[in-house]
């Protein structure tokens, strides 16, 4: 199976593809943890829902950041149509203490989205450890999943997501902070790494999902 | 202090009784309506003005334009037009009786002229507490049943903080508390100028020329205005915005309420010492 997978990325691919076809729907309780420079956010509970093809939502009460490209919502549904990419073992590393290959994604139209995927796929148990998505519009989001209980899905109980943001500025004047001395600003670094971290429990697989769910506003 | 309680009475009558009293009134429910009118149909697309930053990585889910936010931007905007309003009514409380006349008839009464002028000050910090409470339902209360209530997203020059809505109510005490002590400095200036001139007008257009000179200084970072800017109250005027800090600087906070509260005994001091000494000719 090492040897086989080792060779064909897309046999590795196909494996995790298997797991997450078993999975029509689910739902989550969700904690995230924000630490975006710029932004000060306590951190917030809420509830994960995601229906097959590609319908996703997290409802929590008050105002949360996610990225416009979300790894939760991406990763699965990306690796699942094999006809639109096409993929190579780029090669090998160890993450926590997993042997994985790291796979990337082409995509073989040139008007998609995506311009590069990268996954690092457990070889032992298929399973993206980690991902790195870049897109045209978004740039290059990084996912990191750790798994338990949920593994046979490929539902991860925690996802790091490392974003790059720009250095937020207020003008003075915008603000109203005239009690305030501005900052010495590093001019030399324009982008800054922001993180959310996503803890998964109670999840509930295939329970028959309604679309209305997916609505906003709709309880 | 009978003779205080009544004058204290035909104090407060007389400046809420005055025309230009209303003008402060009508300011803020006009500014206050404009602002949530705005907000109620153009409000994401200003939104997103400040958002623009994160909004090309992140999608920020949630209810931002509510009832908090508009609070917000209300008391930020107004902070600069409310001290104008408290100056119109507080400007001319001793020097509008002088320019009158009325002055010499008010100092044959029984109260002394130390009871007087607290009386005077004291009706004006009335006028200052009915400003803000009207400013209080139409900010807040009108807001949340126009908006909805919701989490609030404070901007300040060094990002934003998301305040969590169960976190909020004891801020907005605090912050009003903190507002009607900064424009109490101002009803006290105001009364101190007026003790001091016999113009009615002057003083009025002093304490605003004052406020805007001060609030100008504050808005530019050069070195030789950050060595005066902590001893300007306009400068502490402002410390409600940080009790939307996460975490709150408590510090900072206690040190413009003290230089706040400084301000106020200083000026009522030498608007008690001043008035003592004055000579009342006409």
């Amino acid at each position: 199976m090492q040897l086989q997978a080792q060779e064909n990325p897309k046999a590795l691919i196909s494996t995790l593809n298997r797991k997450f076809n078993l999975v029509q729907d689910y739902t989550a309780d969700v904690k995230m943890v924000f630490d975006i420079p710029g932004v000060k956010m306590n951190n917030m509970n809420g509830k994960v829902f995601f229906k097959r093809p590609n319908k996703f939502r997290i409802k929590a009460k008050g105002i949360f950041f996610m990225p416009k490209q979300n790894p939760m919502q991406n990763i699965s549904t990306l690796l699942l149509d094999t006809s639109a990419y096409t993929s190579v073992i780029s090669g090998y590393e160890t993450i926590d203490g997993r042997s994985c290959a790291i796979i990337n994604i082409i995509p073989l139209k040139t008007e998609s989205e995506l311009i590069l995927g990268k996954f690092w796929i457990d070889k032992l148990d298929p399973l993206v450890r980690k991902s790195q998505i870049t897109t045209k519009n978004n740039g290059t989001i990084e996912s990191s999943n750790t798994y338990s209980s949920n593994a046979a899905y490929t539902l991860p109980d925690q996802i790091v997501i490392k974003v790059e943001v720009n250095k937020f500025k207020v003008p003075k004047m915008m603000s109203v902070d005239l009690n305030k001395k501005s900052k010495e600003k590093d001019l030399s670094k324009q982008k800054e790494t922001g993180t959310i971290r996503m803890d998964l429990v109670n999840y509930k697989i295939n329970t028959k999902l309604q679309d209305a769910v997916f609505v906003e506003g709709k309880e | 202090m009978g003779g205080f309680g009544a004058i204290l009475k035909n104090e407060l009558y007389k400046t809420i009784r005055r025309p230009r009293s209303f003008i402060g009134f009508v300011v803020i429910l006009f500014i206050c309506l404009m602002l949530q009118g705005a907000f109620y149909h153009d409000g994401k697309e200003l939104i997103s003005f400040v958002t623009q930053q994160f909004e090309s990585v992140f999608n920020i889910q949630g209810n931002v334009l509510n009832g908090n936010l508009i609070c917000f931007i209300i008391l930020q905007t107004l902070i600069v037009q409310m001290p104008l309003l408290v100056a119109l009514v507080t400007g001319d409380l001793v020097s509008g009786e002088t320019a009158s006349g009325t002055l010499r008839f008010l100092l044959t009464r029984s109260a002394s002229r130390t009871q007087i002028v607290l009386a005077k000050w004291l009706s004006g910090l009335f006028y200052t507490l009915l400003l803000l409470l009207l400013l209080g339902i139409m900010a807040l209360f009108v807001s949340h049943w126009i908006f909805g209530s919701g989490d609030l997203m404070s901007l300040n020059s060094e990002g934003l903080t998301v305040i969590r809505a169960d976190d909020i109510n004891w801020r907005w005490g605090y912050s009003f508390l903190i507002a009607f002590l900064s424009l109490s400095v101002v009803a006290s200036l105001a009364t101190m100028l007026s003790c001091i001139m016999d113009n009615s007008i002057t003083p009025i257009v002093t304490v605003m020329a004052i406020i805007i000179i001060f609030t100008i200084v504050g808005m530019f970072d050069l070195p030789s205005f950050d060595v005066i800017k902590p001893f300007l109250f306009t400068t502490h005027m402002i410390a409600w915005k940080n009790l939307f800090e996460d975490p709150v600087p408590v510090n900072d906070i206690l040190f413009s309420v003290g230089i706040l509260m400084v301000h106020i005994v200083l000026f009522l001091s030498i608007s008690v010492y001043y008035f003592n000494r004055k000579d009342i000719t006409t």
